[in-house]
């Protein structure tokens, strides 16, 4: 039989019995649908890696001073040794320019480093009819550089303002947004920060993510020494934010810092992290969730090919008297098998296309749990594939079976 | 003239438990180009083994059998397909149309077997459709026909391929007696065309309108 003339049959077959089909196709709907989006939500995923860390150069090495542990300690976490905590009391150091200079003159590969303290203040001006609540982050001139922050108008903090203590601020594109109207609007405006006013002289293009833990969008930024001076409390711990030369020196800075502050400090207790581990870590616990979900998915795929085998077993035993007619025609063994072969790759498909569907009608709907979903060409292929696979992995069997009948046999069957 | 079946001492037999039950024994006969021949018998007497093993759906233990110089006794699976796609055209008691095609697509399986698409098997298949008077049901699913028309559509579907015999198990056992006499009257416009039929069946009344009446009993060609 020509291969044309069995799919016409077979195409007969199937939109004779489109309830029955869509019922036999549930499993490979689900599945494809499932390998869709599982992969969707990987590559979310790993997206949402990227932007976490992409406004940080894999060279960056952050400095807290912590206030944990009476003993010494080393952990490692990551790839590459990324934190190392040393201690020796429960005092708490508190980081500062002193620090700085220290770490630039003793330890070699460290490009810039800078100051960072965040705190929470009470925002008003602009259009607001109350003040609101956003982060104040104190740090200086080098920062915008280390973590690449764009300015949209205006200017970042300069070394001036930092010498003058100057109450100027630069503002993050949703906080310019929400309390002037616009970037624009905002440039040269003044707002009160804590009830203290503050001139605006730059807006930063929108990053859309967090940078040391701080939401860039909805911050205000202001000179270090205005900050210690105005805003910090006893209670803020500032950082240090570094940046090595070469990416590959990082974990010798690391070591170094480590040394160097517990000979200035010999009573605190630090966290070191570097992006770059950080970064590794993060991506590898986000490649680990794919291959997850992706196992997840094959396993629907293997119950969905489980329930086409199941009915197409059904089908041979119902078609029986029809495979004996078929055969007493002449029909070859061969023309049968692909017959039912190609039955099963057709419901395999209908359910691989009406899975792929049904993920990217879903596929908006993600964004109400929080979890980011970025659907890809090629994890609709590979759910088709998958489908096909499937459906002629366990359609062959009873093609098979219904193909090797003896004719008389299978007339003769009530 | 020209032989289209001989067999020449057909044995048959099945295993039932421990013991051999011998359904066919040493039966030869020889039906000739353009005879419309009835093999009646009783049930059990072997008639329908014989006709399977005339249509090669089951084979014989010993013997001989050639059906238009094909050595069919010695054919395999695979031979014994295609010698009943291109030779055989059979006509079932119970029609065995397949319910989801169409009188066309029904009419039509024999030659798409054969190889040919649905555009080269239509003007055949619509022309057989035509000459057992079912040319308004063209359409039409089995379910939608009366039993004699749905055996015309198996007689059609049978005539298709041009075969060299037609076979007939019990055509009229599924029909009244008026519809049974239409089939019947069918059967002879084909013999009279000069096509073979072979004709299973137990009733004595429709054996009659054959040519020839070959009789079994018990296994054995009784009388010719």
């Amino acid at each position: 039989m020509k291969i044309s003339e069995i799919w016409y049959l077979v195409m007969v077959n199937v939109t004779q019995n489109k309830f029955k089909v869509l019922l036999t196709s549930l499993g490979i709907i689900v599945g494809a649908a499932t390998i869709v989006m599982v992969i969707a939500i990987g590559v979310g995923g790993q997206m949402d890696v990227a932007d976490q860390f992409k406004n940080l150069n894999a060279g960056t090495i952050e400095i807290e001073s912590t206030s944990s542990s009476t003993s010494s300690m080393m952990s490692a976490r990551g790839p590459g040794a990324a934190t190392i905590s040393t201690a020796s009391s429960s005092t708490r150091a508190v980081l500062s320019n002193d620090d700085i200079e220290e770490m630039m003159f003793f330890i070699d590969g460290i490009e810039e480093a800078v100051l960072l303290a965040t705190t929470s203040q009470s925002v008003f001006g602009g259009d607001l009819d109350e003040s609101t609540t956003a982060s104040i982050v104190g740090t200086s001139e080098e920062y915008a550089h280390i973590v690449n922050l764009n300015m949209a108008i205006g200017e970042f903090i300069t070394q001036d303002m930092e010498t003058a203590v100057e109450t100027t601020v630069v503002l993050g594109s949703s906080l310019a947004t929400t309390i002037f109207g616009s970037a624009s609007a905002a440039y040269g405006n003044i707002v009160a920060i804590d009830d203290r006013a503050y001139t605006v002289v730059g807006v930063l293009s929108s990053v859309n993510s967090l940078v040391n833990g701080v939401n860039v969008d909805n911050a205000a930024y202001v000179p270090y020494t205005t900050a210690d001076k105005y805003l910090l409390s006893s209670t803020t711990y500032p950082e240090i934010i570094a940046v090595a030369a070469d990416f590959n020196d990082v974990s010798t800075i690391i070591a170094k810092m480590n040394v160097l502050l517990t000979e200035i400090h010999p009573t605190g207790t630090f966290t070191i992290s570097d992006a770059g581990s950080e970064m590794e870590a993060a991506l590898s616990s986000a490649n680990t969730l794919s291959v997850l979900l992706i196992s997840v998915a094959t396993i629907v795929f293997i119950v969905g090919g489980i329930g086409i085998m199941n009915v197409l077993f059904v089908s041979v035993k119902e078609r029986t008297q029809e495979i004996g007619v078929l055969k007493a025609l002449g029909t070859s063994k061969i023309d049968i098998l692909l017959q039912f072969l190609f039955e099963a790759n057709l419901i395999s498909i209908i359910g691989g296309v009406i899975g792929v569907a049904l993920s990217y009608a879903l596929m908006p709907l993600m964004e109400y749990t929080g979890i980011r979903a970025e659907p890809t060409a090629s994890a609709a292929v590979m759910a088709l594939l998958f489908a096909v696979g499937t459906g002629t992995i366990f359609g062959f069997y009873p093609a098979y079976q219904a193909a090797s009948l003896r004719p008389i046999e299978a007339l003769n069957n009530d | 003239m020209k032989t289209i079946i001989e067999m020449n001492n057909i044995c048959k037999s099945y295993q039932v438990g421990e013991e051999e039950l011998k359904v066919l024994k040493n039966v030869s006969i020889t039906v000739n180009e353009g005879e419309f021949v009835a093999i009646l018998g009783p049930s059990g007497s072997g008639k329908s083994t014989l006709m399977n093993i005339i249509g090669c759906m089951d084979v014989m233990n010993s013997g001989e059998y050639f059906l238009e110089g094909t050595v069919v006794h010695k054919a395999k699976e695979s031979q014994l397909g295609k010698i009943r796609n291109k030779q055989i055209g059979f006509i079932f008691q119970r029609y065995q149309l397949i319910k989801r095609y169409t009188v066309l697509q029904n009419v039509m399986l024999p030659l798409l077997a054969r190889g040919q698409s649905r555009f080269q098997a239509k003007k055949a298949c619509i022309e057989k459709i035509k000459s057992v008077g079912l040319d308004e049901r063209i359409y039409h699913k089995p379910s939608e026909l009366s039993g004699g028309q749905q055996q015309r559509v198996a007689i059609a579907r049978a005539i298709v391929s041009e075969p060299s015999i037609l076979l007939a198990d019990e055509p009229t056992g599924a029909l009244d007696s008026n519809t049974g006499k239409e089939v019947l009257e069918i059967f002879k416009s084909l013999s009279n065309q000069g096509n073979t039929i072979i004709m299973i069946t137990h009733d004595l009344k429709v054996a009659e309108h054959a040519h020839r009446i070959i009789r079994i009993v018990d296994g054995c060609v009784a009388t010719e």
